[in-house]
């Protein structure tokens, strides 16, 4: 009995092995997946989901974007690390990447990736209703000293990106904030429309629209220079406090993949950077294109290693 | 019949007892300001106290039995066929991304209906051939849905 | 309104193109199938067509889309009637009536209920979202953490026995379901909780894992364990004149579907997987007013219609949030979120002001699109019922193959599908004891977002317990809940008082 099994497998195998295709051709031969470790409908999702649209035409075969939400970015992360290196499985890498080895104890940290490049840097901001008591920047962080620990700030999650722009505010700013997390910059967003916490930590398009509209402003904005889309907010730097920090979003594959299929994917995603249907979705998410080749990156990613550590391990305290 | 739900009492009793166990190894905190232990903790002394309490209704005998055919437990016979059946569901999650999504699915299904009586290979193959062949067409081709490719290639 | 009115009618004008309906079929279609596959929900297979959609207006990329998200509403409970495996997280409820009836040869009425109800619902709904949209949107805005958590308590509580056979053992499966829920990372703190070390268990464990394991699964392994002689035979031939509803089953069923629809569409405003307690929700009710409450969990076919179209409503409540806030209660809108904003429409408070064609087709084609779906299914009916006439032997192992592919496409994951052995396992033993999934899954759902919830507040009062009376909303949810845990207690009270003074009269 098991033998005829046995045999009809054996006999099926082979005749399937007869038809199958030879490995050698050239990098890309098949379709080439972005884990996101985050779910659909993200920024970082939805930044990637239109670029991944864009470069397939450049890359040669389509680009998708697969969701592997969970552990606050953990397990995308876990999962990309262990990826085949074979250049077909890349992940999007955004600060928590840096951040959660030292908050929790992960089997990744940056240096089990080779970076590709960097696609955007978008400033973080504070944002408040715009019916909020505190009319400038001055006031909010005048009442905050006064009463420490009563302004709510909501994130997107505890260990987040945005949760840790806020705190390093804190740090520099000199005040003392009440962070309530919560589950995505969604809900956090709609937490301050409810009027639920007094202001949000976000990083665009977070929010961007409900601003647009006029139901909420930015109340800190930290970045270099301020944003085009909304020239009248000011950063935090043009007011006293010497502050920048924002998110950025690249591109990573796993460690060990072959140099010049990184090569191909670099050149082709860079073109998809620069394709104009992509600067126009970018430009309506009010994402900034920031583009760094894969060595700056490395280098930006080992730097916020460094400085999130320090960070961390200051709150834990 | 009244041992049997006993024990499955006692199963979820222990079922409680760890959880509350394991979660004091987290840090606990107080109600005000709550770590990530405290809601397990509770949670599981909550069970504990549950299914102690339905092991008490049992003993007293208030527990309605309901007179069902397949209450009884363990059908002596049928273990010849769940054991193998189960296994081989074990056997192709264990292979699932070697094998790939066709053979694997394929192999699963010969087994399956084996197991399950259906003798004659001239039904078994090109059933499982056909399905197979079918899921692949429709979720592989049509959807696009990245199933393991496994080592033969697809 | 005059002006909702005119702009709607226009909207019909733009949803009913020979494009825009091809389009409007072609997600239907593609979303029945996705929602016929166990654990491929609306999310992938609105993620999946994103790409399909570039080459179109923004109009006609998202009728299809929202075709997808409908059809996979209306595929969900076919395998739920035919399998007892829950094609979507929403069609849990189902299966436990809807499959009876088939077990009982009445396939084809449940399936038949589902599509009509699903219609009626649809088609209220979308008057609902028109006209009460803005509004709405503002209540839903008013949920703050607190009032989550007391109305969660009291979604909690009212709908654990929603089985109603055993309240102690309920309790004790939903208290499992809420250690269950707290596997992963703490979303407050962000520690590990449970995970010993391994990376997928970080993620928690998908509820779709625990759905179709101790649903689907556990049925199959039930069923294996019958002497192989039974398995020869097939579930009762179904006659020609029974594979539709009955005029009774019609009558029995319209109140039914219309109260699933209010309840339907006031929870889909909350956030997060609002048609599943939707559907819990409805079952809940129906049991209560029915005058043959025994027959629930049996076949009874108000089991059927109310939580169908609770769940439709709820899905198109749920669009809610999305178009007038722009922001995404739900997973399946967040991807409709994301497929809007890669056309460059950004969804926010302008949006209906901005783009009101899309909008307003998009809500046209919502209604076609259901008409569609209504007449895609019925047709169907028959076809599918049929499929129960396949004898066991082969439709088990069919089944099999069936919940791992459909796993397997929800993470690419193969702890998922050994999760979901596991459950099917789980699932198995805990029917032979008689514990219910049901209020398992409910836990699984809603723990999670309860212990948020309730940290969350406690973190915004800075540990003043008091936040959750002082605030209204809150205030009025506990309260209610205090009120259901008292009925029973009222009710003996008065049973006693009522003997006492019958004693006295005579």
């Amino acid at each position: 009995m098991l033998t005829k099994k046995l045999i009809i497998s054996l006999a099926l195998l082979s005749i399937v092995s007869v038809g199958m295709p030879l490995p050698a051709a050239e990098f890309p031969t098949k379709e080439v997946q972005i884990i996101i470790p985050w779910s659909a409908g993200g920024a970082t999702d939805l930044i990637f989901r239109a670029l991944a649209a864009n470069t397939g035409k450049y890359l040669g075969k389509a680009v998708v974007v697969i969701n592997r939400p969970g552990g606050a970015g953990a397990v995308g992360y876990t999962e990309g690390m262990q990826a085949r290196p074979d250049g077909y499985t890349l992940t999007a890498a955004v600060p928590p990447l840096t951040i959660l080895p030292h908050w929790v104890t992960t089997a990744f940290t940056y240096r089990n990736f080779e970076p590709i490049l960097n696609v955007v840097s978008d400033p973080s901001m504070f944002l408040v209703r715009s019916d909020a008591p505190w009319k400038s920047l001055q006031e909010f962080l005048d009442y905050a000293k006064k009463n420490p620990n009563m302004i709510t700030v909501g994130n997107a999650g505890a260990g987040g990106g945005v949760h840790l722009v806020a705190l390093a505010f804190e740090r520099a700013a000199g005040v003392k904030f009440n962070h309530i997390p919560f589950a995505g910059g969604g809900p956090s967003v709609t937490a301050i429309l409810g009027g639920h916490v007094n202001a949000v930590s976000v990083s665009p398009p977070e929010g961007i629209e409900h601003v647009k509209a006029g139901k909420l402003r930015i109340m800190a904005l930290f970045a270099k220079k301020r944003l085009e889309l909304f020239p009248d907010a000011a950063t935090v730097r043009e007011q006293g406090i010497d502050f920048v920090m924002g998110m950025w979003r690249g591109l990573i594959a796993p460690k060990g993949a072959p140099p010049d299929a990184i090569k191909k994917l670099h050149d082709a995603f860079k073109q998809g950077m620069e394709d104009p249907v992509f600067i126009k979705n970018a430009r309506d998410m009010a994402v900034n294109l920031s583009y760094l080749g894969p060595e700056d990156f490395g280098k930006l990613m080992a730097h916020d290693h460094e400085l999130y550590g320090q960070l961390v391990k200051e709150v834990k305290k | 019949m009244k041992r049997s739900e006993a024990i499955g009492a006692v199963i979820i009793f222990l079922f409680g007892g760890i959880t509350a166990l394991l979660s004091l190894k987290m840090p606990i905190g107080t109600f005000r300001v709550a770590g990530s232990g405290l809601f397990p903790l509770c949670l599981g002394l909550l069970l504990m106290a549950l299914s102690g309490l339905f092991l008490l209704t049992l003993s007293f005998g208030s527990e309605r039995i309901i007179e069902k055919k397949d209450r009884v437990v363990f059908i002596p016979g049928s273990v010849k066929q769940i054991l193998p059946f189960f296994a081989a569901l074990v056997l192709a999650t264990l292979f699932f991304k070697e094998l790939g999504y066709p053979l694997t699915s394929f192999l699963l299904l010969l087994s399956l209906l084996r197991i399950l009586g259906v003798n004659r290979w001239t039904t078994n193959i090109p059933l499982s051939l056909v399905t197979v062949v079918a899921s692949y067409l429709l979720f592989v081709k049509w959807l696009q849905i990245p199933l393991p490719k496994g080592w033969i290639g697809f | 309104m005059l002006d909702s009115l005119q702009l709607m009618i226009s909207g019909f004008g733009i949803a009913t193109t020979m494009q825009n309906l091809f389009y409007c079929l072609m997600g239907a279609i593609v979303g029945t199938l996705v929602g016929v596959l166990p654990g491929l929900g609306p999310i992938a297979g609105i993620a999946l067509l994103i790409p399909a959609t570039f080459g179109l207006n923004p109009t006609s990329a998202i009728i299809m889309l929202a075709g997808i998200y409908y059809g996979a509403m209306y595929g969900g409970s076919t395998t739920s009637i035919l399998l007892n495996v829950p094609g979507e997280t929403a069609s849990v409820i189902t299966c436990i009536d809807g499959y009876q009836m088939a077990q009982k040869g009445r396939a084809g009425p449940a399936l038949a209920m589902c599509a009509i109800g699903s219609f009626i619902a649809g088609t209220i709904g979308i008057f609902g979202l028109v006209f009460l949209a803005p509004p709405l949107a503002e209540a839903a805005l008013a949920f703050g953490p607190p009032e989550y958590f007391s109305l969660m308590v009291f979604g909690f509580i009212v709908l654990s026995n929603v089985t109603g056979t055993s309240l102690i053992k309920a309790l004790m499966m939903a208290v499992v379901g809420l250690i269950i829920g707290t596997i992963g990372i703490d979303p407050v703190t962000g520690n590990e909780r449970f995970t010993f070390g391994s990376a997928p268990l970080l993620g928690g464990i998908e509820f779709v894992a625990v759905a179709i394991g101790l649903f689907g699964i556990g049925e199959v392994l039930v069923n294996v364990e019958k002497p192989l002689g039974m398995l020869e035979e097939k579930v009762i031939f179904p006659r020609l004149k029974e594979l539709y509803p009955s005029l009774q089953d019609l009558k029995r069923s319209i109140t039914a579907i219309l109260r699933g629809t209010g309840i339907g569409f006031g929870v889909g405003l909350v956030p997060g997987p609002a048609p599943v307690i939707a559907t819990y929700a409805s079952y809940m009710t129906e049991k209560k007013v029915s005058k043959h409450p025994d027959e629930f969990g049996k076949g009874a076919i108000e089991g059927v219609a109310g939580p169908e179209s609770a769940n439709n409503s709820a899905c198109q409540s749920a669009f809610i949030p999305l178009f007038v806030l722009g922001i995404p209660f739900a997973p399946p809108t967040a991807i409709l979120l994301g497929a809007l904003l890669i056309h460059g429409v950004n969804p926010g408070p302008m949006l209906i002001g901005q783009h009101p064609q899309l909008f307003w087709g998009v809500i046209a084609s919502m209604y076609i699109g259901n008409f569609i779906l209504l007449l895609l299914n019925l047709p169907f009916v028959p076809f599918f019922a049929n499929i129960l006439r396949i004898p066991k032997k082969i439709l088990l192992p069919l089944v099999i193959l069936f919940c791992i592919t459909g796993m397997y496409t929800v993470n690419n994951s193969v702890f998922d599908i050994w999760m979901m052995l596991l459950f099917g396992g789980l699932g198995f033993m805990m029917r032979k004891w008689a514990y219910e999934g049901a209020p398992l899954l409910l836990a699984l759902v809603l723990g999670p977002k309860l212990e948020v919830a309730f940290r969350q507040s406690l973190m915004m009062s800075r540990g003043d317990f008091s936040i959750f009376v002082s605030r209204p909303v809150s205030l009025v949810f506990l309260l209610a809940t205090i009120l259901f845990l008292l009925v029973p207690v009222f009710r003996i009270l008065f049973k006693k008082k009522k003997g006492r003074d019958v004693k006295v009269q005579s």
